[in-house]
């Protein structure tokens, strides 16, 4: 028999709960109570001018912040049939990369690896092992500084609009951040090594996966949403069609289904359908991770987000060489406000995020929606502690709650953004 | 004996703890001097019963987050805001501009979700005095620095009370009214250097409105440069939806 109640999960981004009940080998009850308080991001846009929206829906996480604001500003600029430059795409996809380094390094070291190594936080690491906490660090720090030579700061970037942007970064700094970047490629790598000698449960998640893919990229920035199992791969923007949302009595973040079923988001399901797009220091440090593809082992989340950090450093580098040798503007492109409506994707560091909204003549806002990754992710969360649990319930009390949370923690939720 | 903090957040986006993240390395180099007791985000364990200084990021939205709040306001000696939300409502703030239960309908449909004992959201004045405040959407991390310092040192709490036009004159940035744009540094409350503004964009008035803040010059200010009536209100409303409501 089993049985854990954790409340206000440690380690997480926001507030849940976790309620397991095994006897008997039966699961009696599986929950992951999301207490988080709904803030109704959909509900504030509505009246408001459209460019507001970038500002106010990134408010709902200041994890992915980037993400947010990007998606926003698409999402617009196909509702208002705006065409932006390909230099303002790369400057784009640098302020995202600037996020997934900040959000992986922060997840990997911060609030995923005590787990493995047996301690409460990462503070005593910087004593026993001062070598890895400087390595999260110089990663964690050149994610934030690449995002915010782009975008102005690290939270909530301010230079990003719908059109292009407001200012540009200085050709030196970016010079000089292409020789950080690709500086960064032992570190990274080691980071793979690490997370791949720590022991994960031999577990398989029967969830659907879902991910951008598109045909010449490793999708981050935009692209097709495809289906592992499936098969299938839409337009993105489509996704109300496929993606069902049901509001559940036990969390105040809505439950996600693809054709009926639980789904994954996340490093897993991008690499499971995007390995093909990795370039080669993303293939070396796939190498040295020990993962076969495909996998449907949540717990593998971690160490291929590794792998994504390897890969998105070399290529963040390759993007910086082609702004500074291509020229032209990343200056706002004029348009004229018109009514329409228009949705948009980009791989936030936990999942795809989709943004959608409708503008009327005067370009005010008449409907807003957004589905977040961890939001996608909760069902799949729920199925896999369902399925996961009786496998470990005669662990001690202590070790089963500790790979109950690991497995969470390996989803890398985010509660913000699944309320929001 | 080094003060016990902890960190806590109401409603938010995180992005203010996520600024505290992103100081680890001068974290570090405090912890000999704070004993960092309890931050959800960045450890286990529970909270403790008992603590010197508490953190709070976030705004005011539900029954137990005034619990928590009147709680913790009887066990710190100093109670710390962070971000716009703990401070002046923020954006979490523009719900409260039309009926909670409408916009809950918008979101859930009919469908019932947990959110019990939601309220109007306010910053943490309306409940209890605050002891040192640190603006910004997110907040900026040398200012967080300076007023934790200041906290330890014993010093009063020192917000800027000009608004940021001061900042952009110092700076040489041209003034967005003289190309007819419009932008909330007006009557925004001073401390960020005018960051956005510094950017090519416009102020968003993230840090609240500056008590030295002249509105209605402002506005025929903005009517001068071209802008509608209204409209600077109006844009006020994202941040400072809050102030409305008390009213």
């Amino acid at each position: 028999m089993a049985r854990l109640t954790i409340e206000h999960v440690a380690r997480i981004e926001g507030h849940g709960n976790i309620t397991v009940d095994v006897t008997d080998g039966i699961v009696r009850d599986i929950r992951m109570d999301i207490v988080e308080p709904a803030r109704f991001f959909e509900s504030m846009v509505v009246g408001r001018r459209f460019d507001d929206a970038p500002l106010i829906t990134s408010r709902i996480c200041g994890i992915c912040s980037p993400n947010h604001v990007i998606t926003s500003i698409k999402a617009l600029e196909a509702a208002l049939g705006v065409e932006v430059s390909e230099r303002t795409k790369l400057l784009r996809k640098l302020l995202v990369y600037g996020s997934y380094l900040q959000n992986h390094a922060t997840h990997l070291y911060i609030l995923a690896a005590p787990d493995y190594v047996g301690l409460p936080n990462v503070f005593p690491l910087a004593v026993s092992h001062p070598e890895i906490v400087e390595r999260a660090l110089r990663l964690k720090k050149l994610g934030n500084d690449l995002t915010t030579l782009v975008g102005g700061r690290p939270v909530h970037p301010v230079t990003a609009v719908v059109g292009g942007f407001t200012s540009e970064p200085d050709l030196r700094d970016l010079a000089a951040y292409r020789d950080l970047l690709l500086g960064v490629a032992g570190d990274a790598l080691a980071t793979v090594e690490l997370f791949a000698s720590f022991p994960v449960p031999d577990f398989s998640s029967a969830g659907e996966m879902l991910a951008l893919v598109a045909d010449d990229d490793y999708a981050i920035y935009d692209g097709d949403t495809a289906a592992l199992d499936a098969g299938w791969r839409r337009p993105a923007a489509e996704y109300r069609e496929f993606i069902g949302e049901t509001v559940v009595g036990h969390s105040n973040a809505k439950h996600s289904t693809v054709g009926g079923r639980p789904f994954l988001v996340g490093s897993v399901a991008r690499m499971n359908l995007s390995a093909a797009r990795l370039n080669d220091a993303g293939r070396a440090a796939f190498a040295a991770s020990g993962v076969t593809l495909p996998t449907r082992n949540p717990f593998h989340a971690n160490v291929l987000q590794a792998v994504e950090l390897a890969d998105a450093s070399a290529r963040c580098a390759g993007y910086i060489e082609r702004l500074l040798e291509m020229g032209g503007t990343s200056a706002p492109q004029p348009f004229k406000i018109r009514a329409g409506a228009g949705g948009s994707a980009t791989e936030a560091p936990r999942g795809t995020l989709y943004h959608s909204y409708a503008v009327d003549d005067d370009g005010l806002i008449t409907h807003g929606d957004v589905i977040t990754p961890t939001a996608q992710n909760l069902a799949n969360i729920e199925a896999d502690m369902r399925d996961f649990a009786p496998t470990i319930a005669d662990r001690p009390a202590e070790e089963f709650t500790l790979l109950i949370e690991e497995l969470v923690r390996a989803y890398d939720p985010c509660l913000s953004c699944a309320v929001h | 004996m080094a003060p016990r903090l902890v960190v806590l957040s109401l409603a938010s986006d995180f992005g203010c703890q996520v600024q505290l993240t992103n100081m680890t390395e001068e974290l570090l180099d405090v912890l000999g001097l704070v004993d960092l007791s309890y931050w959800q985000l960045a450890t286990s364990g529970h909270m403790p019963d008992d603590y010197d200084v508490a953190i709070v990021e976030g705004a005011v939205t539900t029954d137990e987050h005034v619990d928590l709040l009147l709680r913790v306001r009887e066990t710190a000696a100093v109670v710390i805001a962070i971000g716009a939300c703990a401070n002046i409502g923020g954006i979490p703030a523009i719900a409260g501009l039309s009926d909670l239960d409408d916009r809950y309908a918008v979101v859930y449909g009919a469908g019932e979700a947990v959110a019990k004992g939601r309220r109007t959201p306010l910053p943490l004045d309306a409940f209890v005095k605050v002891d040192y405040h640190v603006h910004g959407c997110p907040i900026d991390t040398s200012e967080f620095l300076r007023v934790l310092s200041g906290v330890l040192l014993g010093l009063s709490d020192r917000v800027p009370d000009m608004t940021m036009c001061a900042s952009c004159k110092t700076q040489e940035t041209v003034c967005f009214y003289d190309h007819g744009e419009m932008c909330l540094g007006l009557v925004t409350r001073a401390g960020c250097g005018a960051r956005c503004p510094s950017l090519g964009r416009a102020c968003t008035g993230c840090r609240g409105i500056a008590p030295d803040a002249n509105l209605a010059s402002a506005r025929q200010i903005a009517v001068r440069s071209g802008r509608p009536v209204g409209e600077l209100d109006n844009a006020l409303l994202i941040y400072n939806a809050a102030k409305e409501v008390r009213v």
